[in-house]
C-alpha cells in the first residue's frame, strides 16, 4: 500500500511540476494570472454546456441541495470573472492552473489561457495556439497531432446553400454532435407524419402570411397563446415549415453533392484552403471573408513558426460545445489513441460573453491543457 | 437530487454476521395492498409487527425471514446498497434511482400491477410536434429564439437524460419536480414534461399529450433481488424457498391440467401435442388415462383436438402450485450471485 501511495504522490509532483512550468510560460507571454472559485452554480454550465454535462459535474448545495458543482472547467468561471472586472469589454489576457473534477475522472489538473477583447481576430487566434503549444513544450509534452477546425467557415458554406429552414437545423445539430453525415442527410418521412397535408392543400391558394396568421387564429380560438414558452406564431410557423416539406424529399441532389464535397475536405490548411477556393468557384458558393479569415490565421501561424503541413485542418470538425464561433483545435501526443481525449484543446467563441451577460458580443479565444494527459500513453 | 452518488450503490452492505433474509414491501397504498395479495397467493403471507406503523415484520412459515415496510423508493434505495435482499418496487424507480441497475440488482419476475409508463408530453397546443425528431428539432432551435434552453420537467432526471442523449437532444435543462409534474407548462415553470402516467387522463386534463415515440419506458412492480446484500446460508436459503412457492404459484396459474383417456396413442400424436399446443405429458399414463399440463390459453384447443382424436371426455383443471425440483426464479439469481 506504501508502494501505491508514494507512486501517486510522485505523479501528482510530477503533474504539479508541469502545471507550473506551463503557468511560468503564460506569464512569460504576458497573460495574467486568475484562479476562480472551487465552489461555482451548477446551472451556469448545464445551460451553456447542456443537460448531458450533468452526469460529469459533481453536484452539490446547501441542506443536500444540488444547486453547486465543484469546477468543472475554467473558461466560464473565466469569463464572468473577466465580466465582474473593470477590464469588461477590454482586451485582456488571463492564464489559470489548477484542479478541476469530473466525474468518471475525478480530480485532474488543467492550466491554460483566455484572451477577451481582441479585434484582430486572426492574429489573436495564432497567438493563442501557438502560447498553448509552447507552455505544452515547457511543462514535458512529446510531439502531438494536432487537428483544426472552422465553425465560421461551415457555417458561411451553409448559408450559401440556402437550405429549407429545417434542413438547415438539422444539418447543424447533427454535425454539432459529430453525426454520420449519410443519417443527417438521409431523405426521412416528413417530421410531421404528413398530418399537415391536408391544411397545407386547403392553405395552398393563400400566401405564406395568410396561412400563418390563420394557423394563428386558430390556435388563439383555442385559447392558446403561449403555452410551454413557445408563441402561437411560432408554433404556426413551423407546423406550416414541416407542412411544406415534401414527404421523403431530401436537401436535392445538387446540394446534397456540394455539401458532401465540402464536408469531405480534410487536408493540411494550406491544402484545405485551395480545395475550398476550387468547390466555391466550380459551384458558386464563395467563402469570401470567412476564407480570407482562414488564409490569415494561417499566415499568422506560419509566422509564429507552427509548422502548418504537420496539421490537419478539417470540415468535419466536430463541435459538441455549442459555444464555438470560429478557429478551433486539439491536439494528442502523437503515441495517445484519439479515444483516449485531446491533451490541449481550444477556440473561439465570440457569443458566450454575451450569454453569460456582457452587452454585446465580445471576441474571445482559449485553449485548455489537461495536464494529466501530458505524458503520452496512458 | 440527480440519482445516487456512485458511492452508494457500489460498496456491498455491511452486514458482518450471517443475517436473516431481508424481504422489502411497499409500506401503503394500492402498491402494498397488491405486493400483499401476491405473496399471499403464493402462500406466504407478510406479518406487520404491533401497529401498522411498525416497518418491521415477519413472513408466516419463513425461519430465517424478516420484512420491511418501506415506500417504494427506500425500497429501491436499500436494494441498491444491499440492505435489503429481495423487494417489490416499481421498474421505473430501478432504471431512475441506481447508476448501474445491472451491477447491483436482477429483476427477477414482473408482478403484473403498478404498471405505468414514463412518458414525454408536450402542450397539445404543438400542433407541429408529433415525435422525438420534431422535439429535437425544436429543441435545436429554442435557444436561438427565447435566448435560453428548453426546460423539462420531471422527477426521472437520469431516465430523462438517457433517452434525450439516445434521440440527440442535448440543449435543455431540467427542472426536477417531485409532484404535480404536469401542471408545469401551465404555470409557466417548464415547457415540457417526462412523468409516469397510467391511463394518460391527467395528461390530458392539462392538455398535454404524449409523443408518438415518447414512451420511455413502460414499468410495472417487479420482484427485485439485490446482488450488493451479504447472502448468507441461511438467506439462500430462505430466499430459494420463497421463490418456489412464488414459482410454483406462477406456474400454477399460467397453466391447466388436461385430464382425459385415449385407446389409441402414437408418438406422432405425443409430437404434435407438443409443437401445436405446447402440450407436455405431466404423469407416467396409466391404463390409458393421461394427465396433460398445456399453457392457459391453450386449453380449450388442445381439449376440441383430443376430442377429435378420439378422447370421449376431456377434463381442465386449475392447480394451487407447480413445485418443480428446477426453479426458474432461484436458478436465475443464484447464476447473478455465483458471479453470472
Amino acid at each position: 500500500l506504501w508502494d501505491v501511495t508514494q507512486a501517486r504522490d510522485k505523479d501528482r509532483a510530477r503533474d504539479q511540476e508541469r502545471l507550473d512550468a506551463a503557468l511560468a510560460q503564460f506569464a512569460a507571454a504576458g497573460f495574467t494570472r486568475r484562479e476562480p472559485a472551487l465552489l461555482q452554480p451548477a446551472g451556469l454550465f448545464l445551460d451553456r454546456l447542456g443537460e448531458d454535462f450533468r452526469g460529469r459535474l459533481y453536484l452539490t448545495g446547501e441542506g443536500g441541495g444540488a444547486d453547486l458543482c465543484l469546477r468543472p472547467e475554467y473558461t466560464i468561471p473565466i469569463s464572468l470573472d473577466y465580466l465582474a472586472s473593470p477590464m469588461a469589454g477590454q482586451p485582456a489576457d488571463i492564464a489559470y492552473g489548477g484542479p478541476i473534477f469530473r466525474a468518471g475522472s475525478g480530480e485532474s489538473l488543467q492550466t491554460g489561457l483566455e484572451s477577451f477583447g481582441r479585434d484582430d481576430r486572426a492574429a489573436a487566434d495564432a497567438e493563442i495556439l501557438g502560447v498553448a503549444l509552447d507552455a505544452a513544450k515547457a511543462a514535458g509534452a512529446p510531439r502531438f497531432a494536432l487537428r483544426l477546425g472552422d465553425a465560421s467557415l461551415v457555417k458561411a458554406f451553409l448559408d450559401r446553400l440556402d437550405l429549407a429552414p429545417a434542413w438547415r437545423r438539422r444539418i447543424d445539430t447533427g454535425l454539432a454532435r459529430g453525426a454520420p453525415l449519410a443519417r443527417v442527410l438521409e431523405p426521412s418521412a416528413r417530421q410531421n407524419g404528413g398530418s399537415g397535408a391536408g391544411v397545407l392543400a386547403a392553405l395552398e391558394k393563400v400566401d405564406a402570411t395568410g396561412a400563418r396568421k390563420l394557423v394563428e387564429d386558430l390556435l388563439s380560438i383555442a385559447g392558446i397563446s403561449t403555452v410551454g414558452g413557445r408563441s402561437a406564431g411560432e408554433i404556426a410557423e413551423r407546423f406550416l415549415e414541416q407542412a411544406a416539406l415534401e414527404d421523403g424529399a431530401g436537401v436535392g441532389a445538387d446540394k446534397r453533392k456540394l455539401i458532401e464535397a465540402f464536408f469531405a475536405i480534410e487536408a493540411a490548411p494550406d491544402a484545405a484552403s485551395a480545395a475550398l477556393r476550387g468547390l466555391g468557384q466550380e459551384a458558386g458558393v464563395e467563402l469570401g471573408a470567412a476564407l480570407d479569415e482562414f488564409d490569415t490565421r494561417s499566415g499568422f501561424m506560419a509566422a509564429r513558426g507552427l509548422a502548418l503541413e504537420d496539421m490537419t485542418f478539417s470540415t468535419r470538425f466536430p463541435h459538441a460545445i455549442d459555444y464555438y464561433s470560429g478557429f478551433m483545435f486539439e491536439a494528442r501526443p502523437v503515441s495517445r489513441r484519439a479515444e483516449q481525449g485531446a491533451a490541449l484543446s481550444g477556440g473561439r467563441y465570440d457569443a458566450l460573453l454575451k450569454t453569460l451577460g456582457a452587452v454585446g458580443e465580445i471576441p474571445a479565444v482559449g485553449a485548455a491543457i489537461f495536464v494529466d494527459r501530458l505524458g503520452g500513453a496512458a | 437530487m440527480s440519482g445516487f452518488p456512485e458511492g452508494l450503490s457500489s460498496s456491498p452492505g455491511q452486514r458482518s454476521t450471517p443475517g436473516p433474509l431481508i424481504v422489502a414491501a411497499p409500506s401503503k397504498g394500492r402498491l402494498q395492498e397488491n405486493a400483499f395479495a401476491f405473496f399471499a397467493r403464493a402462500g406466504l403471507e407478510l406479518q406487520q409487527g404491533r401497529g401498522a406503523r411498525d416497518y418491521r415484520g415477519v413472513i408466516v412459515g419463513v425461519e430465517q425471514a424478516e420484512a420491511a415496510f418501506l415506500s417504494a423508493s427506500e425500497i429501491t434505495a436499500r436494494l441498491a446498497r444491499g440492505e435489503a435482499h429481495l423487494g417489490v418496487t416499481g421498474e421505473d424507480l430501478v432504471r431512475e434511482e441506481i447508476a448501474e441497475p445491472a451491477t447491483c440488482v436482477e429483476l427477477l419476475t414482473p408482478l403484473g400491477f403498478g404498471a405505468a409508463n414514463v412518458v414525454v408530453a408536450v402542450p397539445q397546443a404543438w400542433i407541429d410536434v408529433r415525435t422525438m425528431a420534431d422535439l429535437a428539432d425544436v429543441a435545436g432551435s429554442f435557444r436561438q429564439r427565447h435566448g435560453r434552453g428548453l426546460r423539462v420537467a420531471t422527477k426521472y432526471v437520469n431516465t430523462t437524460r438517457r433517452f434525450f442523449a439516445q434521440h440527440a437532444i442535448g440543449d435543455y435543462r431540467i427542472v426536477e419536480s417531485s409532484g404535480a409534474t404536469e401542471g408545469a407548462p401551465a404555470a409557466g415553470s417548464a415547457d415540457l414534461i417526462v412523468d409516469i402516467t397510467t391511463t394518460g387522463a391527467t395528461l390530458a386534463a392539462n392538455a398535454l399529450k404524449t409523443l408518438d415515440d415518447g414512451v420511455i419506458l413502460r414499468s410495472q412492480a417487479n420482484l427485485v433481488a439485490s446482488l450488493k446484500a451479504t447472502w448468507s446460508d441461511a438467506a439462500r436459503e430462505a430466499a430459494r424457498l420463497i421463490l418456489s412457492r412464488i414459482a410454483a404459484e406462477e406456474e400454477a396459474r399460467k397453466t391447466r391440467e388436461i385430464r382425459t383417456t385415449l385407446i389409441e396413442v402414437s408418438e406422432t400424436m405425443f409430437r404434435e401435442a407438443q409443437s401445436r399446443f405446447d402440450a407436455s405429458l405431466r404423469e407416467v399414463p396409466d391404463g390409458g388415462r393421461f394427465v396433460f399440463s398445456v399453457p392457459a390459453g391453450r386449453a380449450p384447443q388442445f381439449s376440441d383436438w383430443l376430442i377429435a382424436h378420439g378422447a370421449k371426455t376431456v377434463t381442465s383443471g386449475r392447480l394451487d402450485y407447480v413445485f418443480r425440483a428446477e426453479n426458474p426464479l432461484w436458478n436465475r439469481l443464484a447464476a447473478r450471485l455465483a458471479g453470472g
